[in-house]
C-alpha cells in the first residue's frame, strides 16, 4: 500500500527516491555497512537489597518455578516484556531475554514490583546491563578457513567442534560467530554502541573474505546452497 | 481438596481425632496412585498455559480453553471442553496425586 502510494507521488523518479528512503533508514555515519545488527537479547542484573524467601514467592506468586535441589534461584517469568528472571534468596536478580535495554529496565522493574507486592521490602539498586547479543545477515557467503589464517591471532575456526568461526574482537571488547551461510553473531558487549561497532569492523574483513561465486553463477544463485 | 476440606470440618467438630484424618488422607493417596498406575488410559491436554508454578515438587498449572483428551485402552477416546482447568501434579514416585477442578 505505501510502496504503491510513493510510486504515485514521485512518478519517474521513484528509484532514487527508494535509494534515498533506504539511507534514510540507515544512519550511514553510524553504519557505514549499511547493516544494522539486531539485538537479540539482554542479560541484566538488579540488586533489591533485601534477603528473600524463595519459598514465599514460588508459593505466592504466578509463572514460578522453585527447585532448590536442582537450582538455588528462583525462576520467574512475565509476558511483557518477554523475560525470565533469576531471583536469588540474597536479593540479588538476573533478568533474561529482553531485546532493548529499556525493555530490560522495564522487565526487571515489573519483578521488583512482584515482590514487593508479596511483602518484602525491595529496593531497585544498581541496575547494570551485563551482556547483549545482536545478530545480522550480510548476505553473502564467506570463507571461514582464509578468514582464521590472515586472522589467526583472533579467529579460530575448527569446523569438527562448531561449525562458525569464533573471533574475538579486542577493541571492542566482543566476540563474533561468523558463519559460511554470512549469518553473524555478536555477544560479549555492554553497550549497543559496541556492537555496531565490533560489526563495522569486521565487515570490510568479511567482504575481503566474500566467497566467489562459482563461474557462470550469481552471487545470489550461491545463497540457498549457502543457507 | 473436598476430601481435605470434609475431613478439617469432621476434625474440628470433634467427630474424628486428627490422626484417623491424616490415616484418611494416606488411604486415599495410597488408592490413587494403586489405580493410576493400574490404569492404561492415556490423556492429553492441550490449550493456553496460563499460569504454571512449581514449588515443594508440586507443578500447578492453569490452562485456558482446554481441550481434555482420554484415550482408553480400547483405543475409545473422550474429548471435554473447559474454559479454565486447573491441574495440580507431584512426581508419581512420591505417591501420585493429580486431581482437576
Amino acid at each position: 500500500m505505501a510502496g504503491a502510494g510513493r510510486d504515485d507521488d514521485d512518478g519517474g523518479e521513484d528509484l532514487s527516491a527508494i535509494v534515498e528512503a533506504e539511507e534514510d533508514a540507515v544512519d550511514r555515519s553510524v553504519h557505514p555497512s549499511g547493516i544494522v545488527p539486531v539485538l537479540q537479547n539482554i542479560v541484566a542484573t538488579v540488586n533489591l537489597d533485601c534477603k528473600l524467601d524463595l519459598k514465599t514467592i514460588a508459593f505466592h506468586a504466578r509463572n514460578v518455578e522453585y527447585n532448590p535441589k536442582r537450582f538455588a534461584a528462583a525462576i520467574m517469568r512475565i509476558r511483557n516484556p518477554k523475560t525470565t528472571a533469576l531471583i536469588f534468596s540474597s536479593g540479588k536478580m538476573v533478568c533474561t531475554g529482553a531485546k532493548t535495554e529499556a525493555l530490560a529496565r522495564e522487565a526487571a522493574r515489573k519483578y521488583a514490583k512482584v515482590i514487593i507486592k508479596l511483602g518484602f521490602p525491595a529496593q531497585f539498586k544498581d541496575f547494570k546491563i551485563q551482556n547483549m547479543v545482536g545478530s545480522c545477515d550480510v548476505q553473502f557467503p564467506i570463507r571461514l578457513e582464509g578468514l582464521a589464517w590472515q586472522h589467526g591471532h583472533f579467529a579460530q575456526y575448527e569446523p569438527e567442534l562448531f561449525p562458525g568461526l569464533i573471533y574475538r574482537m579486542q577493541m571492542p571488547k566482543i566476540v563474533l560467530l561468523i558463519f559460511v551461510s554470512g549469518k553473524i553473531v555478536l555477544t560479549g558487549g555492554k553497550r549497543r554502541e559496541d556492537i555496531y561497532q565490533a560489526f563495522e569492523n569486521i565487515y570490510p574483513v568479511l567482504t575481503e573474505f566474500k566467497k566467489l561465486a562459482q563461474p557462470e553463477e550469481g552471487a545470489t544463485a550461491a545463497l540457498p546452497a549457502a543457507k | 481438596m473436598s476430601l481435605t476440606d470434609a475431613l478439617d470440618e469432621m476434625v474440628n467438630s470433634g467427630v474424628l481425632s486428627p490422626s484417623i484424618a491424616m490415616k484418611v488422607l494416606f488411604e486415599f493417596d495410597r488408592c490413587v496412585t494403586r489405580v493410576l498406575q493400574a490404569s492404561k488410559t492415556k490423556a492429553s491436554i492441550k490449550g493456553q498455559l496460563h499460569t504454571y508454578r512449581f514449588c515443594g515438587n508440586v507443578w500447578t498449572f492453569i490452562v485456558e480453553d482446554a481441550v481434555v483428551n482420554v484415550t482408553d485402552t480400547d483405543s475409545t477416546s473422550r474429548e471435554s471442553r473447559v474454559k479454565l482447568l486447573k491441574v495440580v501434579a507431584c512426581d508419581g514416585k512420591l505417591g501420585a496425586n493429580t486431581d482437576s477442578v
